[in-house]
């Protein structure tokens, strides 16, 4: 049926923002083929109006297999079943989110399914003619723009960065199909066992799906001053991220490490402080909508990614921006 | 010294020379050249007014022009000097050579090159890496230094001890003497001894002796191969006693850092370096290089194994960026590091008989005991050549601070005078220094040296206050 | 305790300045080493031998030159280096890369444990690693920040996720991406570089190993670049300079009018 799928993905039986972000990616290729978006989620207690909103979001029909052992993402049974919907329902294209789910499922399933896989684009779209999905990712630390195609396997496969698209609003006046699908007994792998589930004491991170991230470098000297960047992030509901110089630094843990070695992120607003921009770090916020960097090196990389740059020292700067946001709120302007 | 302020007139006289957009007194742009890579609070300076020349002849004209006014002209490269040379204490007219970038010549067939000395360092080797030539001249902050800064302090670096120092590579040059003439000295010639060496009285002068518009320098073949050492050791004395040994086998290493315990430890810590540093009480940073990756490969082999059978507890052995840079990174973020624990320090640059290194840092214990403050030693074992620097303890007071420092310094410069040492051996006396010179050298010399300054400087408006003071 | 441990040469980039006209990078004698996070993958292996005795050995797909990158990994401290090295493996995606990976690992023998970098810094994909696992059909484990328990059947791991740390008991053999917060990668020493200079390194090609021909290199490569672009990285961003206190709050009040245009507030 040459459908579009697009992998959601829940936690605790919630669904992740980014299961729309891929409906909207999604919506925009069907449309173009003139062909169905379903989305596939696999998960335990996901409410219906959960379900509902993927259709509200842009998804004709949404497959959905509860059940408990689907609960907690095991990479080995998630593609199992992935691999096997592949081979019941032949999708033309699938996009997954390039999560720490989406980029251990997928390439699991690639190889279980015979076919090729792109990672983390950042442009989709369809060939003319060929109907063949153009997968454009960056490559070499973002200083090329590689498009890719998967010319002679079923189906299309890549995995999309999260937030690097925004999802449809709500159209409560949209219809679609829920099909509550089993999960089949030999499909459940269970060498595997979770065990269990740490979350740090201190408020745990995911700089990867954070709408501002506020980052700091080598330039912040000491761990002591990133409050002031903490106080910052607070004041967008962002959070704080790190070059790998503060990380090598043990400034900040690994989870905010932004860059090549780290993660990739695509906020709407990304500030950053006392970051020099190295080919790697910049690689890791190239698709970010927004970036404002603070540098006393008016020759620094990053000013060349900057859509607002100070060249102006840190330790002034930050707080007095700080300030003067504290003002505009309590005067509204 | 009297000098004449620099009124409207004479602002107008340098515009005319150098049309308005070289010309300008306005404070926020000059504040940037009153002061260098020392304390801006404690030697900072404004000028009256900064011109930006771009030819030898207008340098010319504005010396004549200072000269007949009676103006002191500060002459200035990049700024990253470390001793105050290049502020315009005085005020006065701060001369700018940052728009003398131009290369003139790369000459292969004599592997020389000359260019304006406004260009930045590293520049230079960007400039001829193609044609597998190098610039061995270069200090340690060559990218952001200038040429004409390193030739007016003899700059050093790291490479020291297999290449030299800046005078080695500068053959010849172009000089706007204090009193306006233009003149060649050198020139691309391998021996000269027609006369005095001028240029090389010229070289580590400070600015004193004149503007050097033009060099030409000497160019080596590119190493192509480079292998670095990280050797631990018990303490500063085997590390300091390896140095010869590695020596007499006629292997000459490009260059030999030491670090002492406290250097290393306040670094790692702040890089939040893994390596085993605990148990260490003294590092060598050993580089070797060369144009034969195995002959490269062989040396540091022998050198690795000389410091393991003299004494070194353990050698790490980089020979590729990542480790090169992990390695090198301890030793270029000391400075770093003591800033974050205390911002106020002195930097200092003494220059010991290599022999001595062990000697002098019980001293240091002492001195950083008797003051409680912190000095953490190292730099240019290979040389001799020792940042020991004084850190003020966060929990002094700054008017503590400045009684002790010049206390400190003291007796820092009587133990290296003792040791047969000298108080600068790569960043220049300068505004920092001036003070103590007259203490550590002979009377003679510096009486020499003040009568070469009147002999080339009548009217001294060539950087006062540099150096040594004229009476 | 065998432990398997693929790794790759990569450009070294982090210290690459980019030309201010073009936006691209200057890639000038850049020159090769090992992923920088295939480093955690070598220092948590050497740990593991370490502790639990056993073997560890490296193997990488490259051109014969990346050899040294075997050798520097041995100086570290791993045993063994394997080159898989032929034209024919050239111009693999990591579809055809894992398959040629993991063929080259039932080459090897038994084994207990494949650690890989998270990812490699020059693709980025991430994706070679649980190729491999899916190859070999043994359990995946990505983004491993911490070994809790290793046993003669089983290796506790937890691995990092977008909300925190997940705790899987993994059956050996397994396969293990790991990332920074595993290990601190040490530095190769005098004495290890000696043995690494005399350590011979096996070759494996076509012709030693048994593959599919087809599934090889460019050829057998599921995904294929059809267009390359070098996008303008410069944005060409508004610049000022914040110095003292009247220039700083200029800056500033630049800014704000910047994030009310672009309704960040």
């Amino acid at each position: 049926m040459s459908y579009v799928w697009t992998i959601a993905e829940q936690s605790k039986g919630k669904l992740r923002g980014v299961s729309f972000e891929l409906l909207s990616r999604g919506r925009k290729l069907a449309d173009k083929m003139n062909t169905q978006l379903c989305s596939v989620l696999l998960g335990s207690n996901v409410s219906d109006e959960a379900l509902q909103e993927l259709i509200y979001r842009g998804a004709d029909n949404v497959y959905f297999i509860d059940d408990p052992r689907l609960e907690n993402f095991i990479v080995e049974t998630h593609s199992n079943v992935l691999s096997d919907l592949i081979r019941e329902y032949k999708p033309h294209t699938i996009l997954a989110a390039a999560t720490s789910s989406g980029r251990s499922l997928m390439p699991y399933v690639a190889i279980q399914v015979n076919t090729g896989l792109t990672a983390d684009c950042t442009e989709l779209d369809i060939e003319e003619g060929t109907k063949h999905l153009l997968q454009t990712r960056p490559a070499i630390g973002g200083n090329i723009m590689a498009t890719i195609k998967t010319p002679n396997h079923d189906p299309q496969m890549a995995t999309v960065r999260p937030k690097s698209s925004r999802p449809l609003p709500e159209d409560t006046g949209r219809v679609g199909k829920i099909i509550r699908l089993s999960l089949k007994d030999e499909l459940v792998d269970n060498r595997v066992e979770m065990i269990g589930f740490r979350k740090d004491l201190e408020e745990f991170v995911n700089i990867e799906e954070a709408e501002v991230v506020v980052a700091g470098g080598k330039g912040m000297k000491k761990q002591e001053n990133f409050g002031m960047l903490k106080e910052l992030a607070k004041r967008f509901d962002g959070v704080v991220g790190a070059s790998r110089d503060a990380v090598d630094r043990g400034w900040l843990p690994y989870p905010h490490q932004i860059g090549l070695s780290g993660k990739t992120i695509s906020p709407k607003l990304y500030i950053c402080a006392g970051i020099s921009g190295s080919i790697q770090h910049l690689a890791g916020i190239k698709t970010s909508e927004t970036i404002i960097a603070v540098n006393t090196d008016p020759d620094a990389n990053i000013f060349q990614l900057a859509d607002f740059g100070i060249i102006g020292n840190l330790f002034e700067v930050i707080p007095k921006l700080n300030q003067r946001l504290e003002n505009y709120k309590k005067e509204g302007k | 010294m009297r000098y004449n302020p620099v009124t409207k007139k004479i602002v107008d006289e340098l515009v005319e020379i150098l049309g308005p957009k070289n010309v300008f007194s306005d404070q926020e742009k000059m504040e940037a050249y009153s002061h260098d890579e020392t304390s801006a609070e404690e030697y900072g300076h404004m000028p009256e007014v900064v011109v930006t020349p771009s030819t030898t002849e207008e340098i010319a004209k504005i010396v004549k022009l200072a000269n007949r006014e009676l103006i002191p002209i500060t002459p200035r490269g990049a700024g990253s000097g470390l001793s105050g040379g290049a502020i315009p204490t005085f005020g006065g007219i701060l001369l700018s050579i940052e728009k003398m970038n131009k290369v003139l010549e790369i000459d292969d067939g004599n592997m020389m090159m000359v260019l304006e000395t406004g260009i930045v360092t590293n520049e230079v080797n960007a400039l001829i890496k193609d044609r597998g030539l190098f610039y061995a001249g270069y200090p340690m902050s060559l990218e952001t230094c200038f040429l004409g800064g390193n030739i007016a302090e003899n700059a050093g670096g790291g490479k020291a001890v297999k290449y030299g120092v800046t005078g080695r590579y500068i053959m010849g040059m172009e000089l706007v003497t204090p009193t306006g003439e233009i003149v060649e000295l050198g020139g691309k010639l391998s021996k000269d001894v027609s006369g005095y060496d001028l240029k090389q009285l010229i070289v580590g002068s400070e600015g004193t002796l004149g503007i050097v518009t033009k060099a030409t320098i000497k160019l080596t073949g590119l190493p192509t191969a480079k292998s670095n050492l990280l050797v631990l050791y018990k303490n500063p004395k085997d590390a300091i006693d390896c140095v010869p040994v590695i020596m007499a086998k006629g292997l000459i290493p490009t260059g030999i850092e030491f670090m002492d315990k406290l250097s290393v430890k306040t670094s790692c810590e702040y890089l939040n370096e893994s390596l085993p540093y605990q148990d260490c009480g003294a590092m060598l940073l050993i580089e070797v290089d060369g144009t034969n990756a195995e002959q490269v490969e062989k040396d540091t082999e022998s050198i690795g194994d000389l410091c393991m059978d003299n004494g070194a507890i353990e050698v790490y052995v980089a020979d590729n960026y990542t480790t090169q840079e992990r390695i090198w990174s301890v030793r270029r973020n000391i400075a770093e590091a003591f800033k974050v624990v205390s911002p106020v320090q002195s930097l200092e640059d003494i220059v010991v008989p290599i022999a001595t290194i062990p000697d002098i840092i019980p001293e240091l214990d002492r001195i950083s005991e008797k003051y409680d403050i912190k000095i953490p030693c190292y730099g240019h074992a290979g040389d001799g050549n020792l940042h020991a620097t004084l850190v003020k303890n966060p929990n002094h007071t700054m008017e503590h601070w400045h009684e002790i420092e010049p206390k400190a310094l003291r007796e820092l410069y009587e133990v290296t005078k003792k040791l047969g040492g000298k108080i600068s051996g790569e960043h220049g006396i300068g505004l920092k220094r001036k003070n103590y010179l007259k203490e550590v050298i002979n009377p003679v010399e510096l009486n020499l040296m003040k009568a070469i300054k009147k002999a080339w400087d009548p009217n001294h408006i060539m950087n006062p206050g540099k150096i040594f003071d004229l009476e | 305790m065998n432990i398997i441990i693929p790794i790759k040469q990569v450009p070294e980039t982090s210290n690459v300045k980019m030309d201010k006209e073009t936006g691209t990078m200057i890639r000038d004698g850049v020159e090769s080493v090992i992923n920088p996070l295939d480093l955690y993958a070598i220092e948590l292996g050497i740990q593991l031998k370490e502790i639990h005795g056993g073997k560890v050995t490296v193997c990488t797909m490259g051109p014969p030159s990346a050899q040294k990158a075997l050798r520097e990994a041995i100086a570290m401290g791993c045993d063994d280096g394997i080159l898989i090295t032929d034209r024919k493996f050239a111009g693999a995606d990591t579809w055809a890369t894992s398959y040629t990976l993991s063929e080259a690992i039932k080459n090897m023998g038994s084994f207990d444990l494949v650690l890989a970098g998270e990812r490699a810094t020059d693709g980025d994909t991430g994706q070679v690693g649980p190729g491999i696992a899916a190859w070999l059909n043994i359990p995946l484990a990505t983004y491993v920040s911490h070994v809790d328990e290793v046993t003669n059947t089983h290796i506790t791991v937890e691995r990092l996720v977008e909300e925190g740390y997940q705790i899987l008991k993994m059956p050996l053999p397994t396969l293990l991406t790991v990332v920074k917060e595993v290990s601190d990668p040490r530095l190769p020493t005098l004495r290890g570089k000696k043995k690494a200079r005399a350590t011979e390194i096996p070759v494996f090609s076509t012709e030693n190993m048994n593959l599919n021909e087809g599934s090889l290199g460019l050829k057998g490569s599921p995904t294929k670049v059809v267009k390359i672009d070098y996008p303008k990285v410069t944005r060409g961003g508004k610049m000022v300079s914040a110095n003292g206190e009247e220039g700083i709050n200029a800056a500033i009040d630049e800014l704000i009018k910047f994030l009310e245009e672009k309704e960040l507030i």
